[in-house]
């Protein structure tokens, strides 16, 4: 069952123009900077905000065409909504907060459903705590029961990680990814944050000034990014890999592959280490010692694009990589697709963030 | 940069100025008379019938006031509408005017020879020196309290708690009374208690609009203003008892807004 | 008290001592004795003396006067309270009798009549006597206390026991003051009151006054006196002689006012 909605809308100064499509099971991570229209995009999905002209379809049914003058309210559509701050109701306990959405269900089966909703997400110790007394992580996990107890069409999160704390967010993160893969449901996922829209969409779309500028995979938008903005905006090159710390006080993260590549933050266990494209240096290969402050992993130049004086190559080898350099090293180096190259970066250079299993 | 040193004094002498000026008059109603003197003159029938005409006509008021006022009151809050802030205005006005002039107002209205005079009375209504005028004064001046209140406390809902209830399969008939009157509660009491001591206290306009008499029209206001020319000791004793009912709503009021489970979440 | 308390709190204590000692100063003394100039007379009066002592006030020339209208038993209390206006003018002379025997005036006068009247809405004909107040009518009186309420008791102890019990049935509200039920009546609210002849003289031409038999007209004579202790005695003593002879017994004649009776 897939979902899709096409909006053409005035917001203020903002004009929103776009079109996503969500195959069914799969994530659409809308990725782009504050005001950019990515909420709007499911206010209007969910029909809490009218558009001028739009389009809203969940697998067969339509909930929006203003062509024909059919606009669902949206208690008649069928949507997981996970709001930016949660949205839990005060007044309410954890498990009536689930409850709420079981109101079309026998009156009987509500609590047990509700309970067993939270125990799914390992929260039934707290299921009769009331929101104020959870912790940030745990409201985002009720909120996010609470959306799939709906059994929605279409699962719509809204910035559903910024209200966490860095920690928090690593675990909650890796709890959603899986959340999602069981799920099913088509998702659409809103995010400001281009490396959680990686790790958390199939595919990303990039909206910027309420249109969508490039859509694609996490990988194809940092390697061939459409524009300047979309360059900028997909940041860091994330690698995943096993901590474990050196004797020099350095960690070694052993990458999928095989390959090891060595930090200067310290982290032990499943990481991912992320470095920035312009931090890669790129040089002939060769085979030259790397320095024990240095990275270095073989690849071939998949692709260049150039975006005024700045070029990213994307370059496939051990791990996927994205470097960025100028347009000058490009000839200098006489790079095209196929080139056998050496990435080099710092050790001091590479992040690492601990992801708890 | 120098300690301003005679700030906080300044600002502990205001609280206890306001503090004793306040409290003095209402002191000295109970300590003027004698308790044995106050109890005695509420012996008086009279006394006993203005009492009870004041409380149940300030609870049908109160009664009206809320079940209008906090679907109205949700509507201002919630929607954003060309001439909003007019209209909240309009209903604010009867707030800053003198009850006499509330009393003119419905008399302009409703009276016999008001705008809707001719056709109450075709209609066979008589509103004036009735009891149901008496409500309707009540409710004319304590309701702007009331919706004040509780525009103010649906304003400051998190609207998401309302959008996330529409999500969630809820229409907005069951959104407000399931998710905005609970969270919006305490501020709805408040103003709930407002009212109603407004209501208690009100004089000049049911004076006006109402009339005085024993049973029909004479609340405890009037009530105490008749025995403060003939028998001030009974003036005092209808006072005392009109303070100790007030201040029990204001009191039953506070306690039930402190157990009240809303909480707002931290931001 | 901890150290941080102490200095405020003293500080507080001391602010409240000066102004309540302020208070205190304003008090009787507060007002400078009458010497010369534009001193200011403040007269207390029943609320059926409006319309003529406001205009005796306006052609006064011993000074400043400054009228407080109300309901004569409310300012009788008043006085009772401390209050000390320079002339008291009741609509009867129980209460300035009263107030004498308490201390609390000089000897009261004896300074106007009036009559006590049935009025009704000039444009309407359901009451046009005494007697239709028995059938199905509603009226305004005063309250218990107020001159024009004791007068209207006398009117309707004179009447057979069962007459007055069906008109007090038809009385829809006890005012605190005349003026609220000559506002009534012009309302239309009320189909008859009883207030005095001088308020439907000057309603303008809202009411009528319907004459009260002989046999039940009470006596309605007004009575004034002068405050004791209060700060201006002597323009209190001209107002009053002006009320007995000269520019306010006129006044009181143009607004429908009788002479005081001969006997003091």
């Amino acid at each position: 069952m897939s979902f899709r909605v096409e909006a053409t809308t005035d917001l203020g100064a903002l004009h929103l123009d776009v079109d996503l499509d969500v195959p069914s099971g799969r994530c659409l991570a809308i990725a782009g900077p504050s005001g950019a229209g990515k909420s709007s995009a499911l206010r209007v999905a969910a029909g809490l905000l009218q558009p001028m002209v739009g389009r809203v379809v969940s697998g067969r049914e339509i909930w929006l065409d203003t062509a024909r003058g059919i606009d669902r309210r949206p208690e008649e559509r069928r949507c997981g909504y996970v709001f930016q701050d949660y949205a839990l109701f005060p007044h309410h306990r954890a498990w009536q907060n689930v409850a709420y959405a079981l109101r079309d269900r026998p009156r009987g089966s509500r609590e047990p459903e509700a309970r067993a909703w939270l125990a799914r997400f390992g929260l039934e110790a707290l299921a009769d705590a009331r929101p104020a007394t959870l912790s940030g992580g745990e409201r985002q996990r009720v909120a996010l029961a609470r959306a799939l107890a709906r059994r929605p069409d279409v699962l719509l999160l809204d910035e559903p990680l910024s209200a966490l704390d860095t920690r928090t967010r690593a675990r909650a993160s890796r709890h959603l990814a899986d959340v999602l893969r069981e799920s099913q449901v088509p998702t659409i996922l809103v995010t400001h944050d281009f490396a959680e829209a990686a790790l958390l969409g199939n595919e990303v779309a990039i909206i910027d000034d309420g249109r969508v500028v490039q859509r694609g995979s996490a990988s194809q938008l940092a390697a061939q990014p459409a524009t300047a903005f979309v360059a900028d905006f997909t940041g860091a090159v994330v690698l995943y890999g096993t901590a474990t710390p050196d004797s020099d006080g350095t960690t070694l993260v052993t990458l999928a592959g095989g390959h090891r590549i060595r930090s200067t933050d310290t982290a032990d266990g499943p990481v991912a280490a992320t470095v920035f494209p312009w931090e890669i240096t790129i040089e002939p290969t060769g085979h030259r010692t790397p320095r024990s402050t240095q990275n270095q992993l073989e690849a071939q130049v998949l692709s260049i694009t150039t975006i005024g004086g700045r070029a990213r190559l994307g370059l496939s080898g051990a791990a996927s990589l994205t470097a960025e350099v100028s347009t000058t090293a490009i000839s200098h180096l006489d790079l095209r697709p196929g080139t056998p190259v050496t990435a080099t970066w710092k050790a001091a250079a590479t992040r690492l963030v601990a992801l708890d299993s | 940069m120098k300690q301003a040193r005679w700030f906080p004094p300044l600002l502990f002498a205001a609280l206890t100025t306001a503090l004793c000026f306040l409290t003095l008059p209402i002191v000295a109603i109970f300590v003027d008379t004698g308790p044995g003197e106050l109890l005695a003159s509420l012996d008086d029938p009279a006394a006993v019938d203005a009492l009870t005409l004041s409380l149940w006509t300030s609870a049908l008021a109160v009664g009206i006031i809320v079940l209008v006022g906090t679907p109205a009151a949700f509507l201002l809050a919630t929607r954003s509408f060309r001439g909003r802030d007019l209209l909240v205005t309009l209903i604010e006005l009867p707030l800053v005017l003198p009850p006499a002039v509330a009393g003119i107002g419905l008399l302009a209205a409703l009276g016999p020879n008001g705008l809707f005079g001719q056709a109450l009375d075709d209609a066979g209504i008589r509103v004036v020196l009735t009891t149901t005028s008496v409500v309707l004064a009540l409710t004319f001046v304590a309701a702007p309290f009331y919706l004040r209140q509780a525009e103010s406390a649906f304003s400051a809902l998190d609207r998401s708690w309302l959008d996330a209830s529409r999500t969630l399969g809820a229409g907005e008939a069951t959104t407000f009374a399931r998710v905005a009157i609970p969270a919006a509660l305490p501020g709805l009491i408040a103003g709930l208690a407002l009212a109603w001591g407004r209501a208690l206290g009100e004089f000049g306009a049911t004076l006006m609009f109402a009339g005085s008499f024993r049973g029909v029209t004479q609340t405890v206001p009037l009530a105490i203003y008749e025995r403060f020319a003939t028998d001030f000791t009974a003036a005092l004793g209808l006072s005392a008892v009109l303070v100790a009912v007030s201040g029990a709503i204001l009191l039953t009021v506070k306690l039930a807004t402190r157990a009240s489970p809303a909480r707002v979440l931290p931001r | 008290m901890t150290a941080a308390f102490r200095r405020p709190a003293l500080v507080s204590l001391l602010l409240i001592a000066f102004s309540g000692s302020l208070a205190a100063c304003g008090s009787d003394e507060e007002r400078p004795e009458a010497s010369s100039g534009t001193d200011e007379v403040l007269v207390s009066a029943a609320a059926s003396l409006k319309g003529a002592l406001t205009s005796y006030g306006s052609s006064f020339d011993g000074g400043e006067v400054k009228l407080s209208f109300a309901g004569s038993d409310e300012l009788a209390a008043q006085i009772c309270q401390g209050i000390k206006p320079d002339v008291f003018a009741a609509a009867n002379t129980k209460l300035p009798d009263q107030l004498f025997k308490e201390g609390l005036v000089e000897t009261p006068l004896r300074f106007t009549t009036n009559e006590l009247v049935l009025a009704v809405p000039a444009d309407s004909d359901a009451v046009t006597s005494v007697d239709d107040l028995a059938t199905k009518v509603t009226i305004a009186v005063g309250a218990d206390g107020v001159p024009v309420g004791e007068y209207t008791r006398t009117v309707l102890d004179r009447l057979p026991a069962a007459q007055s019990k069906s008109i007090l049935g038809n009385v829809r509200s006890k005012e605190p003051d005349v003026g609220g039920i000559v506002g009534k009546l012009t309302q239309g609210a009320v189909d008859s009151g009883f207030v005095y002849r001088s308020d439907v003289e000057g309603a303008g031409g809202k009411l009528r006054a319907i004459e009260l038999p002989d046999r039940l007209k009470p006596t309605v004579e007004y009575g004034v006196a002068i405050v004791k202790g209060s700060p201006n005695r002597a323009g209190g003593r001209e107002f009053v002689d002006g009320l007995l002879e000269g520019a306010g017994a006129q006044a009181l004649k143009e607004n429908g006012f009788g002479r005081p009776s001969p006997a003091m």
